[in-house]
């Protein structure tokens, strides 16, 4: 008994002293707190993924700037860096759709930079109002199928809300990301009057939406359900077309959408309050520049918003944006309203 | 997540501090003796110190401005609640699952608890492996787990309609398939509290009890099952709990028709105008627990326990008297096992596979690849999120046990009004889920705090560890409490009359006794805050990346159609990991028993 209860003693104290060993190794040189000016360029994003923050930490540094991505999901990003307002981390935040720069501009977490390529890229695509952001990359938020497996495709995505194809389609119902707000906001936004009212209609079409579709499955790819012949439709944003149909040897289509569909566009801009200003001014003028952004889309097969970078671009790519129209959404009212409207929608319409 | 439950006074041995009580006076003056020792007000100060500016302060700072964003309270969550008939049936659901819980688990822990100290069965040393897999298994990838084998394309479906072409799909999901799976996940408490409980019963009285002619079953009945009742109502607690807080086995197994509250409330604490809402469940789920615990209580109310022999003779495994009842128990024992074993080894599996052949439910030989392995552990700095992680999650454990060893002994000696208070405010954590919790800091230390001498905490390393330490905090408590109380009084009253300070007594005598429930309380503590998500995602320090978010960032991306099997890869690091904490506070026991 007396030996078991030293052991036990002993492995705690172990696990302590590991703890503060590793600790020792792990924070070497780890206080470069919020304040000072030194140190690296802390740079928030939710774009990181697919290893494009090694590419761009690795680029950075051949062109002297240092930097330390901060890798976070869109939502839970933008609520740190609200929530960080008084005393900010980052430095220069990207990624981000115009809807989360839109929450980061009403709570002066971002500070209004015009960077050296601003007429290199449409002026409606950022923010020109204020010219708080600006835009990199954009893609298509589309309603896809796989055309080796459906040939009679309907002609337009209302038709797909229908109990015609009940549970045929893919919904996702994780509505605190970016991707299914969007979708939300590109069914409801049509039907909001200027103060952020939804008229009976709209909720009777995201109603039919989420009544009709099959809510998609935790830790299954949308493709793999395709696959499987679980569901036939979903959406997806434009930037993922390329790998899944190399994965899964899949030949993807859209399904037309007469009102144009929610385009998320990447956005760029400095964090209100950072110590390293002109630095994080530095980065977007390089981060943004045709050459930079050329370069990123070829490597992670972007639609790059800088025109001057489209050359390199992956021509399918470019096709495929060009073939869909862009929805017109009034992205400020959405921002505004959007936390009321997926509130009512969870509470109310999910299955 | 989970919710608050009354403080009473623990006089039992065993004592979680959740076993039901009698009405009993207080001993007067309690307080007062409290203030009176040095350590009662060393503990006291550091308590209401740090109560005050961790637990107390952000989250009123948070409260605050969920209900009164503009200095005027608002209880329009409550009306927007009300009328969501989604809301209330998650609700309802939720309470439902704890109460199922309540007794699946219990049946299924104090089976495993008996074949693997009571009974002597054969190589009980690798049946009591196979159930301690839930210590290192768990979470989204053990529902997920679940799911690409007995799900709708799993490999067990598939088999089965491949004889049997008729069957329905769908036979592994909803409530059914939730509660067995959170079943089988959440024994680990039984398998550490209620085992090291049952190992304390006196054998003497077993031996009389059999000499008097009790058969195994009587002996079960009258002596064991009474005895090890307070250790049962305390882990019963800690499942309800579970239960109510159930956020990924409903998500991916529950389907549409049974949804829990938990993620409801993760995902409305995310959006700034819906926080109150979630704040609101929160509260709701709180005072279900505490309605609950009302009717336990009750129930249990009346009982008297066997007690525990101060000179305890160990226990001896019981041999079987029939042929058959042996078969019977080993043959149950096996198959449970088998059921406990298969996920783990199927995560090691697709740790290996193509996510496509995992998904499309059928793996062959070509699919196998170590690519993924390769992908993990070839990035740059693949090793530091894990260091960073074990460091957090080492420190915040030791430091929240070292801790409350001092306030729980202190609560346990003086049980005054005073440590009433002291204990109701440490459950404060269990009230709010993590993310507000997190939120809560930020917003309280994004400026200077006189009470913590001045200093801007929020953008430094030290307060995501802060974050780890609060939110364990109830639950070591009333483990530790309930170790303290097992302590027999005599012990201590001679080392005192023998000369020994408090301190002394506490550092040669208590903790001696108690050392194997705060090394289990601290390993248990450390594997669930090592690949915690919601407080890095507020807090963590940008050069210091904890695993949580490395295993988000390798598992998300729009092109990335591996990532399933990457989870999978750091689910079996992950595992060793722990694996290897539970060796050091098991392992070499198992070895020296064995030998």
């Amino acid at each position: 008994m007396q030996a078991s209860k030293t052991r036990a003693l002993r492995a705690t104290a172990g696990l302590a002293l590991a703890g503060v060993a590793l600790a020792g190794c792990a924070s070497g040189g780890g206080d470069a707190g919020g304040g000072d000016a030194s140190g690296p360029l802390i740079v928030y994003t939710n774009s990181n993924g697919d290893g494009r923050g090694e590419w761009l930490t690795e680029q950075a540094a051949e062109n002297g700037f240092e930097i330390d991505i901060v890798g976070l999901g869109g939502a839970d990003l933008t609520n740190r860096i609200v929530a960080e307002v008084n005393n900010p981390v980052g430095d220069v935040v990207f990624g981000l759709n115009t809807m989360f720069f839109e929450t980061l501009k009403a709570e002066d977490a971002i500070t209004a930079y015009e960077p050296t390529w601003s007429d290199e890229v449409p002026q409606d695509a950022g923010d020109p109002v204020d010219g708080a952001y600006w835009p990199l990359v954009d893609q298509a938020i589309v309603t896809v199928y796989d055309a080796n497996a459906v040939t009679d495709p309907p002609a337009d995505v209302s038709e797909l809300w229908t109990s015609d194809y009940e549970g045929q389609y893919e919904v996702n119902t994780a509505l605190g990301e970016a991707t299914p707000q969007l979708v939300v906001a590109g069914i409801l936004a049509p039907y909001a009057d200027e103060d952020g009212e939804v008229s009976d209609e709209g909720w009777e079409a995201v109603d039919a939406y989420f009544a009709n579709g099959s809510p998609a499955v935790e830790g299954s790819d949308l493709y793999a359900r395709f696959e499987q012949g679980d569901v036939s439709y979903g959406v997806l944003p434009s930037g993922g077309i390329i790998a899944r149909d190399a994965e899964y040897g899949t030949d993807t289509a859209i399904v037309p959408n007469a009102d144009g569909v929610p385009f998320v566009t990447e956005q760029i801009g400095v964090i209100a309050g950072t110590q390293r200003e002109e630095q994080a001014q530095e980065f977007i003028d390089w981060f943004g520049s045709a050459e930079v952004q050329g370069a990123f889309a070829q490597e992670f097969n972007a639609m790059p918003v800088n025109e001057g970078a489209l050359a390199q671009a992956n021509p399918e790519i470019v096709e495929l944006i060009d073939s869909v129209e862009r929805a017109d959404i009034d992205y400020a009212l959405v921002r505004e309203h959007i936390g009321a409207w997926v509130e009512r929608i969870e509470l109310e319409y999910l299955p | 997540m989970s919710a608050a439950q009354s403080a009473t006074e623990p006089r039992t041995p065993a004592d979680a501090g959740m076993t039901p009580q009698q009405p009993v006076r207080r001993p007067r003056g309690a307080t007062a003796r409290m203030l009176r020792s040095p350590l009662g007000i060393g503990v006291v100060i550091g308590t209401l110190w740090f109560s005050a500016t961790f637990l107390v302060m952000p989250n009123v700072t948070l409260l605050q401005a969920t209900f009164a964003p503009d200095g005027e309270l608002s209880l329009s969550a409550v009306e927007r609640l009300l009328s969501s008939e989604r809301a209330l049936r998650s609700l309802g659901n939720s309470v439902a699952l704890a109460a199922t819980l309540a007794v699946t688990v219990n049946v299924v822990g104090i089976f495993i608890v008996l074949v693997t100290g009571w009974f002597k069965m054969r190589a009980r040393r690798v049946l009591w492996l196979g159930y301690a897999t839930t210590f290192i298994y768990g979470g989204i990838v053990l529902a997920t787990g679940y799911a690409f084998i007995y799900g709708r394309y799993g490999f067990v479906t598939n088999a089965v309609a491949n004889v049997w072409p008729e069957m329905d799909r769908d036979w592994f999901s909803g409530f059914m398939a939730v509660v067995l799976v959170m079943t089988f996940a959440t024994t680990t408490n039984h398998m550490l509290f209620l085992s090291s409980a049952l190992a304390k019963i006196d054998h003497q009285s077993i031996e009389a009890a059999r000499l008097m002619g009790a058969s195994n079953w009587t002996i079960l009945r009258r002596i064991v099952l009474p005895t090890l009742r307070p250790m049962i109502f305390a882990v019963t607690v800690l499942v309800f709990l579970t239960g109510l807080g159930a956020l990924t086995a409903p998500l991916v197994l529950g389907g549409q028709d049974f949804q829990t509250v938990a993620p409801m409330i993760l995902s409305f604490s995310r959006t700034a105008t819906s926080r109150d809402i979630a704040a609101l469940l929160a509260i709701l789920l709180g005072l279900a627990t505490i309605v609950l615990l009302a009717i336990l209580n009750r129930v249990e109310r009346g009982g008297t326990y066997f007690a525990v022999a101060k000179v305890a003779s160990p226990l001896e495994p019981q041999a079987f008297r029939t042929r058959w009842g042996s078969i019977v128990m080993h043959v149950l024992a096996w198959a449970l096992w088998a059921v406990y074993v298969f996920p783990v080894l199927c995560a090691v599996l697709f740790s290996f596979a193509d996510a496509r052949a995992v998904q499309g439910g059928s793996i062959g030989l070509d699919d196998l690849t170590i690519e993924h392995w390769a992908t993990v552990l070839t990035q740059p700095d693949a090793l530091s999120p894990f260091l960073v992680s074990v460091a957090y999650s080492a420190i915040a454990s030791v430091v929240v046990v070292l801790g409350l060893v001092l306030v729980s002994r202190a609560l346990t000696t003086w049980r005054g009004r005073l440590s009433s208070v002291i204990e109701y405010v440490l459950h404060i954590p269990w009230i709010l889920p993590t993310i507000l919790i997190a939120l809560g800091l930020v917003m309280t230390f994004d400026r200077p705090q006189w009470l913590v001498g001045g200093q801007v905490l929020q953008g430094t390393i030290v307060i995501l560890g802060i974050a780890y330490v609060i939110v364990k905090i109830p639950f070591t408590l009333r483990l530790l409490k309930a170790a303290f109380a097992a302590v027999p009084d005599e012990f201590e009253d001679a080392a005192r009359i023998l000369g020994a300070g408090q301190l002394t007594t506490i550092r040669r005598v208590v903790i001696p006794i108690i050392a194997p429930t705060m090394a289990a309380v601290t390993a248990l503590n450390f594997t669930s805050l090592v690949d915690d998500y919601d407080a890095a995602v507020f807090l963590y320090h940008p050069l210091a990346e904890p695993l949580g978010i490395a295993i988000r960032r390798a598992t998300e991306g729009d092109a990335n159609v591996q990532a399933m099997s990457i989870t999978f890869v750091y689910t079996v690091l992950l595992m060793l990991v722990q694996g290897f904490v539970l060796w050091l506070v098991y392992g070499r026991g198992l070895r020296r028993r064995r030998g």
